[in-house]
């Protein structure tokens, strides 16, 4: 689990691929395998009703579960759908490698991806602790505490170390040509407001974790555990 | 190495939009941290930075 490198994975993979790839399409991958299931792995209240998975790791990464929204064939079929049922070659291929890197970086926890579904073996490097089943704020508090928090940083540090991705010039020079989604959009929205809504996953991605690591280590007060598999104070999930 | 450096260095105007971004971003912070559901939101990210990058600026230009 991830909790700001989704965010950011897209802008160095458009940076290297420039041209080659959209940017929705690649955020919409990196963002698709929780899309659907975030909101029962943390449970929410609907009225009366508490609407949580009993096991959420199981559902979230497994089988029987949602879990091959982490693997490679479901990138692949959501690309191909794009490709072949819309006709976007493009967009079908920015989906499956934004998809692709969301499923390889959540390997890095201690539950993994099965990545080459429909063989359910888990891919893990058992980096960081998955707390997912902890709650929400649980979870946040382990993620902000482990190496995971770190591998977000290094996300953040290398954006910023090529500034230039986010700037105007890229966005006029390689975003809005490669994808035909902006000068579309441009139809109603100004370009000043597309800029900034291209720059708003790195915005959110850095200001989030900024504001959750404060939230985790000022004002809480958890302690950081930096060895591998941490922090331990949290019981982490397992395959 | 010095090129290099001053080839990598932002101009004036692009350092002017980072810190306008960077106020903005420290005032999302304060909210996040106040009210943590709103850190939650990838779409409330989205209009939040809409109207500080984009509404705000935009007010504040027409009237200087």
């Amino acid at each position: 689990m991830s909790w700001a490198a989704h965010d950011l994975e897209p802008y160095a993979i458009q940076k290297h691929l420039k041209l080659k790839v959209a940017f929705v399409p690649l955020l919409i991958g990196s963002y698709a395998p929780d899309m659907m299931t975030k909101w029962f792995v943390y449970g929410i209240h609907l009225g009366p009703w508490d609407l949580k998975a009993s096991d959420p790791a199981q559902f979230h990464r497994g089988w029987p579960g949602f879990g091959f929204t982490h693997s490679f064939i479901y990138g692949i079929a959501i690309g191909l759908i794009l490709w072949k049922g819309f006709g976007s070659k493009l967009w079908g291929v920015s989906f499956m490698i934004g998809e692709f890197a969301h499923a390889l970086t959540d390997t890095g926890d201690t539950v993994g991806t099965m990545l080459l579904f429909p063989w359910t073996f888990h891919f893990h490097l058992g980096a960081w602790a998955y707390a997912g089943q902890a709650g929400r704020t649980t979870d946040a508090a382990a993620y902000f505490s482990g190496l995971g928090c770190m591998w977000d940083l290094v996300w953040i540090v290398y954006g910023l170390y090529a500034w230039r991705v986010i700037t105007r010039g890229f966005f006029d020079n390689v975003i809005y040509k490669a994808d035909g989604f902006w000068p579309w959009a441009n139809r109603w929205v100004p370009r000043d407001a597309l800029l900034v809504v291209y720059r708003a996953a790195f915005f959110y991605g850095t200001s989030r974790w900024i504001a959750w690591t404060i939230w985790a280590h000022v004002i809480h007060h958890y302690p950081y555990d930096l060895s591998w598999g941490g922090p331990h104070w949290v019981q982490a999930a397992h395959p | 190495m010095r090129l290099r450096l001053r080839a990598w260095r932002p101009s004036r105007a692009q350092f002017a939009v980072f810190l306008w971004y960077c106020l903005a971003s420290a005032v999302y912070v304060a909210i996040g941290l106040a009210v943590t559901d709103f850190l939650y939101s990838f779409w409330v990210g989205v209009a939040y930075l809409l109207v500080a990058a984009w509404i705000v600026p935009a007010v504040f230009r027409r009237l200087t």
